[in-house]
């Protein structure tokens, strides 16, 4: 199953650190803001890059059970989005 | 190196470079509606691209359906986020930045 | 050539739930005449009523027409409009106020002494002005005259709740097998247990959720659609990608030159699915951004200029009433051509 060269699993870690990066650097609009609305994006960019790295490092370590953990996380975050931009309107009716 | 490593690492890097414009669009851009444009293409891309780097680098079997079943649903869920997210700042009444105003960028 | 029924249709038409049926029912009578020899058109007849409709609330006339047309090439199979069958559409009485069911009845009447119409097909819901109750008293109008009376045999939507039905089966089987299916990838096919546990699973999830999840029974148009959104995918691919690089290069550079706007336009699809996959595909393409879908009101953040123009040039939505209509429904004018004519007769 792990055919994978030495080279591509270095690739994936190093591609899941750059996203890892790039996660944090996102956080500066999750506190900067100014509305709601910005913090629920930065966040939603910030959950979907979480996918991604676990599923690269589930194909760099090649442990597939990490990808359930992915699917889960993925679905977390898109409710998390709905649930909050729902909330934050009084009629409530954003779907 | 074999073809697929080649296809894996390509995918990788235009995966991250899609991935940074995202985070740069999230950071520059003026308001939350372009904004929402960045998160929700250039990072749904950039997460699609590497998804398709790690579903090829496992090679044939479960984890790859599961790794593209991921990459069908955050190619869905992303857009309908930004969406949602975007209606809900129309429905509280926030002005689209426009060119004409400048001053709050 | 008098025996049988006529194949000179005219068929009045405005909003109702049973629309799309009727339709279909009028091209097949009017085809099987055509197929026994005789001349066959179909007239589709919108009085309109001096009163002001709402316009969010119903649609305009033509828009109203065009849509009975696609679905009318449609069940005919008519791909470049050359079938025995003739389609026409129109609007009429646009000067004169209507107000009782004598009144259309005369319009339609005399629309079907101007174009050699002997048989009328109404839909059984037809409520032209608004909820007051139409049909018995038209019909009674319309046999005064000598024309061919005849309501179109559509099941109504009933708002009792039955137990079971066809078309519930079929969605309970659609969900079920989808949940299954998923189920055991997730788990990855492994054993027994899984079998019975996933079987177990999929059922609570189709019997609670498969009335909400799909709203109506896949039919006979589903696998040909299927094929033509398999068309569909690749371009919306390309586009995604062209349109990202743009995106991609708007972002980065230094003086970021970006011009957003708002637009609004009013698409020219229809139903929940075909509005929904574009609303999401207009999402996807990067530069345009749906904000608000109301009826058929797109609401549309776009980022630069030419976003805006290629939004309004219409090449997705032309794609999405490809899969979902045919190629027949492709000719429909762009959004800015539409948009333009509004112009022109608001004048």
């Amino acid at each position: 199953m792990s055919g994978l060269s030495p080279l591509v699993s270095d690739v994936l870690i190093a591609a899941a650190g750059a996203f890892a990066t790039l996660a944090v650097v996102v956080l500066y609009r999750v506190a900067r803001g100014p509305t709601m609305q910005d913090r629920v994006i930065a966040v939603n960019v910030i959950g979907s890059n979480t996918v991604v790295i676990i599923a690269l490092l589930a194909a760099a370590f090649d442990e597939p059970g990490f990808l359930d953990v992915a699917l889960i996380y993925a679905l977390l975050n898109f409710l998390m989005s709905i649930a909050i931009s729902k909330f934050t309107v009084e009629r409530g009716e954003i779907i | 190196m074999t073809p697929t490593d080649i296809a894996v690492i390509a995918l990788s890097v235009a995966g991250i470079f899609f991935a940074i414009v995202a985070a740069v669009g999230v950071l520059r851009l003026p308001d939350l509606y372009t904004r929402a444009h960045a998160a929700s293409k250039s990072d749904t891309l950039g997460a699609v691209l590497s998804l398709g780097a790690a579903a090829l680098a496992f090679g044939a079997g479960v984890p790859t359906v599961k790794t593209v079943l991921l990459l069908v649903f955050m190619f869905l869920t992303n857009p309908t986020a930004a969406h949602a997210i975007a209606r809900a700042a129309e429905d509280q009444d926030i002005e689209p930045w426009t060119t004409d105003e400048e001053g709050d960028a | 050539m008098t025996t049988g029924p006529s194949g000179r249709i005219l068929v009045p038409i405005g909003e109702s739930v049973t629309l799309r049926k009727t339709v279909a029912y009028a091209v097949r009578e009017a085809r099987e005449c055509a197929e026994a020899g005789e001349a066959a058109t179909v007239h589709f007849v919108y009085p309109i009523t001096g009163r002001v409709a709402d316009p969010e609330e119903f649609d305009d006339p033509e828009s109203l027409l065009d849509r009975v047309e696609v679905w009318a090439r449609e069940d005919l199979g008519d791909e470049d409009g050359s079938a025995e069958v003739r389609i026409e559409t129109a609007v009429r009485a646009s000067d004169v106020y209507l107000f009782s069911p004598i009144d259309y009845a005369r319009t339609l009447i005399d629309y079907a002494a101007e174009n050699d119409l002997d048989r009328v097909i109404v839909d059984p819901e037809y409520t032209p002005a608004g909820s007051a109750p139409m049909v018995q008293p038209l019909e009674y109008e319309l046999s005064r005259s000598d024309l061919t009376i005849e309501e179109a045999p559509v099941e109504r939507k009933t708002r009792r709740a039955r137990l079971v039905r066809g078309s519930d089966l079929a969605q309970f089987a659609t969900v079920f097998g989808a949940s299954y299916l998923f189920y055991l990838v997730i788990g990855g096919f492994a054993g027994t247990f899984d079998y019975v546990t996933g079987a177990f699973s999929a059922a609570v999830t189709a019997a609670l959720l498969s009335q909400i999840s799909l709203s109506e029974a896949p039919d006979s148009r589903t696998p040909l659609r299927a094929l033509r959104a398999l068309v569909y995918a690749p371009y919306l691919l390309w586009e995604i990608a062209k349109a990202n690089v743009t995106i991609a290069y708007v972002v980065l550079h230094p003086r970021l030159p970006i011009d957003p706007g708002m637009v609004e336009f009013k698409a020219a699809v229809w139903d929940d699915v075909p509005v929904t996959t574009l609303a999401n595909s207009i999402t996807l393409t990067p530069g345009t951004l749906t904000v608000d879908v109301r009826k058929r009101r797109f609401y549309v953040h776009t980022l630069t200029t030419s976003a805006r123009e290629d939004l309004l040039d219409g090449g997705l939505e032309r794609a999405v009433r490809f899969v979902f209509y045919g190629r027949q429904a492709t000719n429909i004018e762009s959004p800015a051509e539409r948009r333009a004519d509004e112009e022109v007769t608001e004048e």
